[in-house]
């Protein structure tokens, strides 16, 4: 694996196909449902470009800000350097909280009710980030640790990574996971409609898949790394409290008022 | 918005295959799909505005595709600070 193929004589990189494969995809997945649920194409289009444009913002900046004692503050003006920095290492939850920002503020600047399209269209997030995965598997970053088991990959001539030793397919797993997921929501929304317990679904099942596959992982230097735990396992952590508290929230007002209820 | 979108639509597509420039035609492509999406409202623009819209989708993909690679910066950068 070198992190980079050969298509008609030109050399692309392997994380920017699959990025936009995985955005081609999930953005017909969506249509898909937008249509099924007899919501206006249009309006999820203009959402999800302010998604996906706060989305990448915000993987990029949480990325950055993790890196920070890694930058070169005296070559930021280089067009090169600049540029290098600007184009790799991307991390979920900082997209995650970009694209929410974006939702919000397309959904205010154009007067649509977000709720409604927020509900139908979760399964285009585990969808993009599969596709994203296997783009990290094939470029080479975010590794998992030394292994010498089945699936195991070995790369080669890539600065970032660890090359010429056997590592486990983190990647792949999580990956796998992700599309699993997305297949999961995808169903239940098709079935079940709107409802807000689509997303206690996602979060809870990719924040507990995010916080165990990080213990295979093998890229610590990036991460940043707090009390034992990587950024994205604490930030899985307080998803999963979070979660937690609503449904327990919910639960109690339901309780209540003997109705089954799913206003927060 | 419709010739706007148009615009920034096509310059997303040179802009992929500018040295340096995906970041800012990526931003350009997204930027056109928004206004080719208000500009569609307009009955009398709305061909143009689907021209505009299908021109930053490509350009936005293309840039995705040229701008996205992963991790490389740092360690890259980090070895070049060494030279």
């Amino acid at each position: 694996m070198t992190g980079y193929f050969i298509f008609l004589g030109r050399t692309l990189p392997c994380y920017g196909v699959m990025i936009a494969l995985g955005v081609l995809v999930s953005g017909a997945a969506g249509a898909v449902l937008v249509r099924r649920h007899r919501l206006v194409f249009d309006n999820f289009l203009l959402l999800y470009a302010y998604c996906f444009l706060f989305g990448m913002a915000g993987a990029k900046l949480l990325y950055l800000c993790l890196n920070i004692k890694y930058i070169d503050w005296e070559r930021l003006l280089e067009l090169e350097y600049l540029n290098q920095l600007m184009q790799g290492g991307f991390v979920f939850y900082g997209g995650l909280a970009g694209g929410v920002l974006g939702l919000l503020l397309g959904a205010k600047l154009h007067k649509i009710r977000i709720k409604e399209y927020l509900l139908t269209v979760v399964p285009v997030i585990p969808m993009v980030h599969g596709f994203g995965r296997i783009g990290c598997y094939l470029a080479g970053c975010c590794y998992g640790v030394p292994y010498d088991g089945p699936f195991a990959v070995t790369y080669r001539n890539i600065p970032y990574s660890l090359c010429d030793v056997p590592l486990f397919p983190v990647q792949l797993a999580e990956a796998v996971c992700n599309l699993i997921l997305a297949a999961v929501l995808f169903v239940f929304v098709w079935k079940k409609g709107k409802t807000i317990y689509t997303v206690f679904l996602y979060l809870g099942v990719y924040g507990t898949v995010r916080f165990i596959l990080e213990f295979f992982r093998f890229d610590d230097a990036q991460r940043g790394i707090f009390w034992g735990l990587s950024t994205s396992q604490w930030i899985s952590l307080g998803i999963l409290a979070g979660v937690t508290a609503v449904l327990l929230i919910m639960r109690r007002r339901n309780v209540k008022t003997g109705k089954i209820s799913e206003k927060l | 918005m419709a010739v706007a979108s148009l615009v920034l639509g096509i310059l997303s597509i040179v802009f992929a295959f500018v040295p340096y420039m995906s970041l800012v035609g990526g931003i350009c492509g997204i930027v056109g799909i928004i206004l080719a999406v208000i500009g569609k409202k307009e009955p009398q623009k709305a061909g143009l505005a689907t021209g505009g819209l299908v021109c930053s989708i490509v350009g936005t993909i293309l840039c995705l595709i040229f701008y996205v690679a992963c991790v490389g910066c740092i360690g890259c950068a980090v070895g070049m600070a060494q030279y």
